[in-house]
């Protein structure tokens, strides 16, 4: 039985059950998320929480253990040929084919894509243009800078104009200026009726672009729902160390000291 | 320095013996084989010290000849055989190179190849022992020179060939070195093969003293002289020998200093160019996959063309049958079959190679797993990148094999068994690298580094394709075999089976590989590093 995906489904992202153990580690454990469509939604949790392993497992990057990944209701490890494309993926700590040069590696994500000749070559130049990297478009990606490499692989991600983003980490190593122009792209795309889920180490970041925010640690959602009702009259920094329980000043390097 | 890096070696070795059992297999078994070596090695040189003065130089000048070679070639033909401890790794700690790089070369010594190395340069005392005190005192220093000269040597050429492969003009050098090897090296062979080895040996005396003054033979020619009672000459080797081992510390030294600071770029190709991706293979073809496998073999050629890893597996799969096909001549096997087997040779190391390719994507490869690319388009456009330059390269020396042993009638045969093996060697590559990928250098690290704890799943790795591939090419050889003992008018046969087995195999693999790729691609990605 095939699905169509549902464009009015009211949940972008529905995840149910999670779970991925890498050998004696339980890395995600039996996860439950449901992202609303039409929101922002940030993903924040501490080093180790799960974050990467979800996301992974939400686009098709990582095979589950078990649980089941819905995109706008299509199951997306039994159809995958039907829910990829709804998809525009950023991964974290994952490499590209770096021995192209950038104009080539958003070309030949779009080739991949399934998209025209005449269509990937004019959104390769919008891209280029948008995310002010028309300069490196003739160097290869090997050459660029930690977070140039992030906005050419956004670019990847945008390329075939999916319906959900998922990023992780899309503002770790960007200026501020390159951070500006990708939070406009995205509230414009969400504006349009896309969903973005990204997740990010940085409070002020995230409480400043999304409206909804999930808490994640230990591999299992500790909060999740609008920003409002999470941080619930707080600071979500605060909200943040009261769930996962805060640690004192940092004891034992009493030694630290200029010498 | 020397102890602290010897300990860092021996602790690095026991760690990651303690990881994977096959490296402690693999260990041992070289120990046993070395072992197993050492009295055939005390044997000879005990017979030599019977033997006339002349042949006992000559013997043991070409003795330190091939070991010096072995040490030089081997290094950058087997992939990362010992990179346990890079002078990179020590760049953040901020040594004196002076110091770091003897302690560099102390731990390479610390190997079963090393050691067994180190045993064959001491045991030529052996032959000299009955000459007395002196010339056996000159062998000593000298056994040492040598051995000293064969591990410097094999650091500096791997330093050098990284650096080589990994500058603008590695794809221009790679392409005229493996040339002009193959241009020097099947005539060399044929004429070697024709000799004789008796023929050979009597031109030996000639070779040798000419050899005694480079890095090859001066520390084995010296004892000799010694022996000879030409202690200038002795003296003079002697120094020649130490000499050579100062230079090549001199130069490793240098090495290791611009190693930890400047390391070898990583990016073989020119640095910019226009998107030549869209204009040529984003034309509409006559299938989504069909354009699809076009897309993903431009971007395997520019990585044919411009990763020095590629550029690397390039330039062994084209020496080394090279190298066997010379060695078949010189044993004896006719010079003919020499040249007329170096087609098949290359082509089947050339498609066999492969039998990894996923995993040279490293985890780049998730741009294909989120796109949802059809495994069968991903295959296929491998295939179509390869086939590319091997598919034209194959038949032209398959001509040029059949024109230098003038052998007209076996090129049927010979290029039916290349293509044979090509596409049996290809389409066991495109199962094999989804079921069975192992950890290959990241795009950027040195084309000689090797994945540590990987040796086991390369192993199995390499051993299934190698089996698969001989038995699905076993009835073109079978049938080449039967040409090549007198049955010559079954070469159409051998090119008509070769050609259409090898390509219906190839298609097979493209398919059933493309299938596992739809059905496991998420696990494939998680198992590449």
């Amino acid at each position: 039985m095939t699905t169509t995906p549902d464009a009015s489904a009211s949940v972008a992202l529905r995840l149910r059950g999670l779970t991925k153990r890498f050998g004696e580690t339980l890395a995600v454990d039996r996860l439950d998320l449901d992202i609303p469509t039409g929101t922002m939604f940030g993903v924040v949790g501490p080093n180790g929480a799960g974050k990467t392993t979800t996301l992974s497992m939400a686009t098709g990057l990582l095979a589950p253990d078990a649980g089941l990944v819905e995109v706008y209701g299509v199951d997306l490890w039994r159809e995958p040929a039907r829910a990829k494309p709804l998809l525009g993926v950023l991964p974290d700590g994952l490499r590209v084919f770096d021995r192209l040069t950038g104009a080539e590696l958003i070309s030949y994500a779009g080739l991949l894509r399934g998209l025209p000749a005449d269509v990937v070559a004019q959104r390769r130049d919008d891209l280029l243009a948008a995310l002010d990297l028309a300069g490196a478009a003739r160097t290869l990606v090997a050459d660029f800078s930690a977070g140039m490499t992030k906005k050419i692989t956004l670019a990847c991600a945008l390329v075939h104009a999916p319906r959900l983003l998922v990023l992780d980490e899309p503002f770790e190593a960007v200026d501020p200026v390159s951070a500006g122009v990708i939070r406009r792209i995205l509230a414009q795309f969400v504006a349009q009726g896309g969903t973005v889920v990204l997740s990010s180490h940085v409070m002020a970041l995230v409480e400043r672009m999304c409206d909804h925010v999930a808490v994640i640690g230990a591999g299992r959602v500790l909060a999740t729902g609008s920003l409002d009702e999470v941080r619930a009259g707080a600071d979500l920094e605060e909200r943040f160390f009261d769930l996962l329980g805060a640690r004192g000043p940092e004891a034992g390097l009493a030694w630290l000291r200029p010498s | 320095m020397v102890a602290t890096v010897l300990r860092l070696k021996l602790r690095l070795l026991a760690n990651t013996m303690q990881r994977e059992v096959w490296r402690v297999i693999l260990v041992v078994l070289g120990a046993l084989w070395a072992l197993s070596m050492v009295p055939g090695v005390v044997g000879g040189a005990r017979w030599l010290a019977f033997q006339p003065l002349e042949v006992r130089s000559s013997a043991l000048v070409v003795v330190g000849t091939v070991l010096l070679v072995g040490w030089t070639v081997i290094p950058v033909l087997m992939f990362g055989a010992d990179e346990t401890v890079t002078p990179r790794k020590f760049a953040v700690l901020g040594p004196d190179p002076r110091r770091l790089a003897p302690a560099l070369a102390v731990a390479a010594m610390l190997s079963v190849p090393a050691l067994f190395t180190g045993f064959v340069c001491l045991a030529s005392m052996l032959a000299w022992r009955e000459e007395g005190g002196p010339t056996t005192a000159f062998a000593l220093a000298s056994g040492a020179a040598a051995f000293a000269t064969c591990v410097l040597a094999s650091r500096v050429v791997t330093a050098f060939a990284t650096r080589l492969l990994s500058t603008r003009r590695a794809r221009e050098l790679a392409g005229v070195l493996g040339g002009l090897v193959a241009l020097c090296a099947v005539p060399v062979g044929v004429s070697l093969g024709s000799l004789g080895l008796e023929g050979a040996l009597e031109r030996l005396p000639g070779l040798t003293t000419a050899l005694s003054f480079t890095p090859f033979g001066a520390a084995w020619a010296a004892p000799a002289a010694a022996a000879a009672g030409e202690w200038a000459g002795a003296f003079g080797h002697l120094l020649l020998a130490w000499g050579f081992v100062g230079a090549g510390m001199l130069v490793w030294v240098a090495q290791v200093d611009r190693l930890m600071v400047d390391p070898p770029s990583t990016v073989g190709a020119a640095r910019r160019r226009a998107d030549a991706f869209v204009g040529e293979v984003g034309a509409p073809g006559p299938t989504t996959t069909a354009r699809l496998a076009r897309a993903v073999a431009r971007r395997a050629l520019r990585y044919w063309l411009g990763d020095p890893r590629y550029l690397a597996s390039l330039a062994s799969t084209l020496l080394m049958p090279l190298l066997i096909a010379v060695l078949l001549a010189v044993v004896g096997l006719s010079s003919v079959s020499g040249a007329v087997l170096v087609a098949p040779l290359v082509a089947g190391a050339v498609g066999w190679g492969r039998h990894n390719d996923t995993a040279f994507d490293g985890t780049a490869f998730w741009l294909h797993v989120s796109a949802g690319v059809p495994g069968v388009a991903d295959r296929a456009g491998r295939v179509l990148a390869l086939s590319a330059w091997a598919v034209p390269g194959v038949v032209a020396i398959a001509v040029g094999g059949a024109w230098l042993a003038g052998r007209w009638d076996m090129l049927g045969a010979s290029l039916g068994l290349a293509l044979g093996l090509y596409g049996a060697g290809l389409g066991v590559a495109m199962v094999s690298s989804v079921l069975l990928p192992y950890p290959a250098p990241r795009a950027g690290d040195s084309p000689f580094a090797t994945e540590t704890g990987s040796v086991g799943a390369s192993l199995v790795a390499q051993l299934v394709a190698t089996l698969a591939t001989a038995v699905l090419a076993a009835p073109v050889v079978v049938l080449f075999w039967l040409t090549a003992e007198g049955r010559a008018s079954l070469g159409g046969v051998v090119l008509a089976v070769g050609a259409l087995g090898g390509v219906l195999v190839l298609a097979a693999g493209v398919v059933l590989g493309g299938r596992l790729l739809d059905a496991r691609g998420a696990q494939l990605l998680a198992r590449l590093t």
